[in-house]
């Protein structure tokens, strides 16, 4: 008899810890959406390996768009989370500077013509131009969250009602249309490679955030900031400075996510590219379980929260959702993870919980 | 307290009072700029009235967005027509497809006094107030594009555009044609549509003309799905289809944009555009052919079919404002003259109603037509 | 007791110089109108002498108006709800979709457009002042809500061919005295239409409640500083309750309005109208910090907002993306007006 009780503390024990953990909240809603999926239709599993039209293998399934798309959603969500971390607020314009990224980008390989048959320069340098943009949109954001104090989420509706319409002015509104195959790999697929190229390039940006993470201070001040912007000064951080930082550190993201996008059309659709990421990427952080009021985060969490944001989107569209519709559905999955995540929320339901130990011990 | 709050009260009544000074003070200077503005203004146009506006026609334009090429240039046909040299003002607002704004637009004209106004209408139904509005004051209306549906057509002045349905008519003409040649049985033929922006002219006329010849000829139209004429649509559309339907071999698109994006869907399902249904290849049909990258398409055989749209409307609409100004009734509803072009010359010309038009084979040298 | 009354005090001390402020900023929203107003006569000609062209100007954006004024109701109290254009675009699919395919009553579609912005406003008001949580947030995701929501219940737009509401909407209210002339000779009507009317009164009877009524000041007090407006004895979870109820309730009377304006319904509705009201009530002269603003500097706000797009597209900057570049760029000179207002107030505060 006494000898099950502890045993059944213990075991609550493990499962107190487990639900502490950051982590359990991305995986334990993957884990739900791949049982839902696996019951109502296992073909969503399914990965087929095909031909291109170019005679290279490709992976094609579910869960080969779900690593595709979601690989996006991961770089842009190293960004975000930082930003969080530091303003406690989130940058709301990414998907307007996505298309400003993307649309200096094209600008740059095309120059005035539209339709070029030779391109201007290399992808590098058309790629650095537009890393330099995004950054410069990023430190416009930052300068108005951390200089002149602007909530976050105000300062950047400034661009995210200007992006678009900034992005369409850089190409005096035409669609530049690049017809150098090459151009298309870094949305698609490399030859030879069947796994979709987008993946790696969010591989190699995890790899670097991590490798920044490791060995600078950079995370351990972003937290700081967040926690406490006062004692943080105090202690010789200049909390403007990493506030500016990490959205400059974004602008860095979104150009990276401006070059996939525009690779996969080889085009331009101002008012359609990345539109609503920006809700995809707060989802992220919010799935990985960082507080969206800033402090402490966990950068793997809101990776793997972007791939499983990914996962409901596609599990969404192969139920016939409407693109248009899918954001109802994702306001909804928000507000439930704001509410549960509610200081207040949270008291009263460990206040329930402690009622139940104590009947229990009683 | 009592101190306490007459202190306060004192203290609001006079910088009340300074506010009111300020205020008063900025009005008199504000009211000063607008009778210099005024002064100044009236002036400059009775100079213009002077030296321009015995020739300069004002055009006000309407136009319902920037969503494909074929808008832009539709709209860049308008801007090198009415240019200030052709003796032309032209006033040119961007709808940015919600019809409010092309009604505040229009209205906006009228205010104006312009000579013409010229309307590319987002949809077809909902303009009698605004054309009544433009009718009392007596500014003749030139709709452009797609119709409008008004119960009153002397609402408007006339119309120019292209006849949707014969496009579609000539090209399920050629389908049929094509599949006779090749020796494809109608039922097999696996038709997929990416409509345009339901509800527009051109998606009506041309899903009539598809769905017509599907009645007709016997054909398998498979779904028919909006892909609001944009690549991006286009491709999202595209995508959906592919893992729907194993079977299609017949891309109907309705527009360009929509049929860039369906190739790209297609070949990264790893399958194969061309004209070669018998031997597993996804055919793609597409009108507009303003496209540059679509015309090279036609020749490359990734796009086998384009029925031209042609958007170059301006010097239709100055020919109509030339003979209204003369004092002349244009024709009503007049149609653009529209070309067809084809990868190959499987199927040498068409036929439709009665009839023959001969069919463009994509070459090099036709490419260069295009430049 | 002296504790307390030397709170209230300051307090009431507090919000005199912020209404110094208001009034500060409302003239320079009033001067800077006036002023655009003159560039766009100069600009473009007799076109806005005419009192038609102002009068057409309130014509487009009469619920503009009045979701700025809930908008601005919200952030004197501190908080933002960026879902209105949403639930502008959600009310006119709605009662687009009931009058037509359900053969509805003029009557009940104002019921679901009030319904609609009643539930809208007490679920984002429970979830901002009881469980705390940022508005921003809440409203993002309503707007996001309330965008999927308008497909959901329609995807393709349509026009409304109800004939009464087709009559009410083509309704015109004469405006005695200002029609003008034009080139024909012929006097035209100067007219606005029922839906400015309404416009109007939301502004009347926002600025009455927020001048002289208990609830206005408590909003007031709320937004300047909830700890002593708490001291004060205010409600504040039940004050921004009531904000955002109230904003979400305008946005509703907006969305009917918008909807007697176009007349159709469509997913692509009141796009961006959100950022619109924030930059009208921004212009108009209410701060983003809260405890500041004024009603009337929201309806000036509005018509400059108007005015420099009318301005924007008759310069010859007829591309589409001026519009949206020069509001962006107003909206952040006024924000970082009010930044630096801010900045010197609190140095003159510390000295």
């Amino acid at each position: 008899m006494e000898n099950t009780a502890v045993k059944k503390s213990k075991g609550s024990d493990f499962l107190g810890k487990l639900l502490r953990q950051q982590l359990f909240i991305p995986v334990a809603a993957l884990l739900i959406l791949a049982i839902f999926n696996l019951i109502a239709d296992p073909s969503f599993f399914k990965i087929t390996l095909g031909y291109s039209s170019a005679g290279q293998p490709v992976l094609s399934g579910y869960l080969i768009t779900i690593l595709d798309y979601g690989s996006e959603l991961a770089i842009l969500a190293i960004g975000m989370t930082l930003v969080t971390a530091a303003s406690g607020g989130q940058d709301i314009s990414v998907g307007a500077t996505i298309a400003i990224a993307g649309s200096v980008i094209l600008r740059v390989l095309c120059g005035t013509d539209s339709r070029p048959e030779t391109l201007q320069t290399s992808f590098l340098v058309a790629f650095l131009v537009a890393c330099v943009v995004s950054m410069l949109f990023g430190a416009f954001n930052g300068i108005l969250v951390a200089y002149f104090k602007i909530q976050p989420m105000v300062a950047t509706l400034i661009l995210y009602t200007a992006g678009r319409s900034i992005a369409a002015w850089i190409n005096n509104n035409e669609l530049p249309i690049i017809s150098d195959p090459t151009f298309a790999y870094f949305g698609g697929f490399i030859p030879g490679i069947p796994i979709p190229t987008p993946f790696f390039i969010a591989m190699a940006c995890v790899i670097v955030i991590a490798l920044v993470l490791k060995f600078t201070n950079l995370g351990l001040y972003t937290q700081a900031v967040g926690i406490n912007e006062k004692s943080s000064r105090l202690n010789g951080i200049n909390p403007k400075f990493i506030k500016f930082l990490s959205f400059v550190i974004l602008g860095l993201c979104v150009a990276v996510v401006g070059l996939i996008k525009v690779s996969r059309l080889s085009s331009i659709n101002y008012s359609v590219i990345a539109k609503d990421i920006e809700m995809d990427a707060i989802l992220a952080v919010a799935l990985g379980g960082n507080a969206l009021s800033g402090g402490k985060f966990n950068m793997a969490a809101s990776i793997l929260g972007a791939y499983v944001i990914q996962f409901l989107t596609t599990t969404l569209y192969k139920f016939d959702v409407q693109s248009d519709a899918l954001p109802a559905y994702k306001a909804v999955v928000v507000i439930l993870l704001v509410v549960l995540s509610a200081p207040s929320v949270r008291q009263k339901l460990s206040g329930l919980g402690k009622k139940l130990r104590v009947k229990e011990v009683a | 307290m009592e101190i306490g709050e007459g202190h306060i009260w004192f203290k609001s009544r006079r910088s009340a009072r300074r506010i009111c000074a300020w205020v008063m003070s900025m009005c008199l200077l504000l009211s000063a700029t607008l009778l210099a503005g005024c002064g100044t203004k009236e002036l400059g146009t009775q100079e213009e009235t002077q030296s321009q506006e015995t020739q300069q026609i004002v055009v006000g334009f309407s136009q319902l967005g920037a969503e494909s090429d074929w808008r832009s240039a539709n709209t860049e046909s308008m801007k090198s027509t009415f240019t200030a040299a052709n003796g032309y003002k032209l006033l040119i607002e961007d709808g940015q497809q919600q019809q409010a704004n092309q009604i505040m637009a229009i209205r906006k004209f009228i205010q104006q006094d312009v000579d013409y106004i010229v309307l590319a209408p987002v949809t077809e139904t909902g303009w009698d107030t605004v054309l009544q509005e433009a009718k009392d004051a007596q500014i003749p209306v030139i709709i452009v594009d797609r119709q409008v549906a008004v119960e009153d057509p002397e609402l408007f002045c006339c119309w120019v555009g292209s006849d949707f349905e014969l496009e579609a008519k000539k090209a399920t003409a050629w389908l049929h044609q094509f599949a006779y040649t090749k020796g494809i049985d109608e039922s097999q033929l696996h038709i997929v549509n990416i409509q345009g922006t339901i509800g527009a002219s051109a998606q009506i006329g041309r899903t009539k003309g598809l769905q017509d010849a599907v009645a007709a000829y016997g054909w398998d139209l498979l779904a028919q799905v909006p892909g609001e004429f944009t690549q991006a649509k286009g491709k999202e559309a595209m995508e959906a289809l592919l893992e729907q339907y194993e079977n299609i071999n017949v891309v109907y698109c309705e527009n360009d944009n929509e049929a860039l994006g369906a190739i790209e869907a297609i070949e990264e399902a790893g399958r194969h555009v061309g004209s070669d249904i018998l031997h597993g290849d996804i055919m793609v049909m597409s009108f507009d052919g303003v496209n540059q990258n679509v015309m090279q398409y036609l020749l490359k055989d990734k796009i086998s079919f384009v029925g031209e749209c042609n958007p170059h409307h301006g010097p239709r609409v100055q020919n109509i404002i030339q003979l209204l100004e003369a004092g002349k009734t244009p024709e009503k509803y007049s149609y653009v003259e529209e070309r067809v072009y084809t990868h190959d010359a499987t199927v040498p010309s068409v036929e439709v109603d009665g009839v023959n038009y001969s069919v463009t084979v994509m070459t090099k040298e036709t490419l260069q037509e295009f430049k | 007791m002296s504790k307390k009354s030397s709170g209230a005090e300051n307090s009431i001390l507090y919000r005199l110089k912020h209404m110094t402020d208001t009034n500060k900023l409302l003239t320079i929203t009033i001067v800077i109108f006036f002023l655009m107003y003159i560039g766009a006569i100069v600009f473009q000609g007799e076109g806005f002498l005419k009192p038609q062209t102002f009068l057409s100007m309130l014509n487009a954006n009469a619920a503009l108006i009045i979701t700025s004024c809930g908008m601005s109701l919200v952030m004197i109290t501190g908080g933002i709800d960026i879902s209105v254009g949403g639930v502008v675009a959600l009310v006119s699919m709605c009662s687009a979709v009931y009058l037509d395919y359900h053969n509805g009553s003029i009557l009940g579609a104002v019921l679901i457009s009030l319904g609609i912005g009643l539930a809208f406003g007490i679920v984002q008001g429970y979830l901002v002042a009881y469980l705390e949580i940022q508005p921003f947030i809440v409203s993002l995701a309503g707007m996001f809500f309330a965008r999927g929501m308008t497909t959901i219940v329609n995807t393709n737009p349509f026009n409304v061919q109800n004939e009464a509401f087709v009559a009410l909407k083509d309704t015109r209210v004469i405006v005695p005295g200002l029609g003008s002339v034009n080139k024909l000779g012929r006097y035209v009507d100067a007219y606005v239409e029922i839906g400015v009317i309404v416009a109007l009164l939301v502004v009347l009877l926002m600025f009455v409640i927020l001048r002289w009524t208990k609830l206005g000041r408590s909003f007031y007090a709320v937004g300047g500083n909830s700890q002593s407006a708490l001291m004060l004895g205010i409600n504040v979870k039940r004050t921004k309750f009531l904000s955002h109820l109230i904003c979400s309730l305008l946005a509703g009377i907006g969305g009917f309005v918008y909807f007697m304006h176009v007349g159709s319904g469509s997913a692509s509705h009141a796009m961006g109208m959100e950022m619109n009201a924030i930059a009208s009530s921004i212009i108009g002269g209410t701060m983003l910090t809260g405890g500041v603003g004024n009603i009337i500097g929201t309806l000036f706000g509005v018509l400059s907002l108007s005015t420099i797009q009318n301005i924007v597209s008759s310069a010859g900057l007829d591309q589409a993306w001026w519009t949206g570049i020069t509001i962006a760029a107003m909206l952040c000179l006024f924000l970082v007006i009010q930044s630096i207002v801010m900045a010197r107030k609190k140095k003159s505060v510390q000295a």
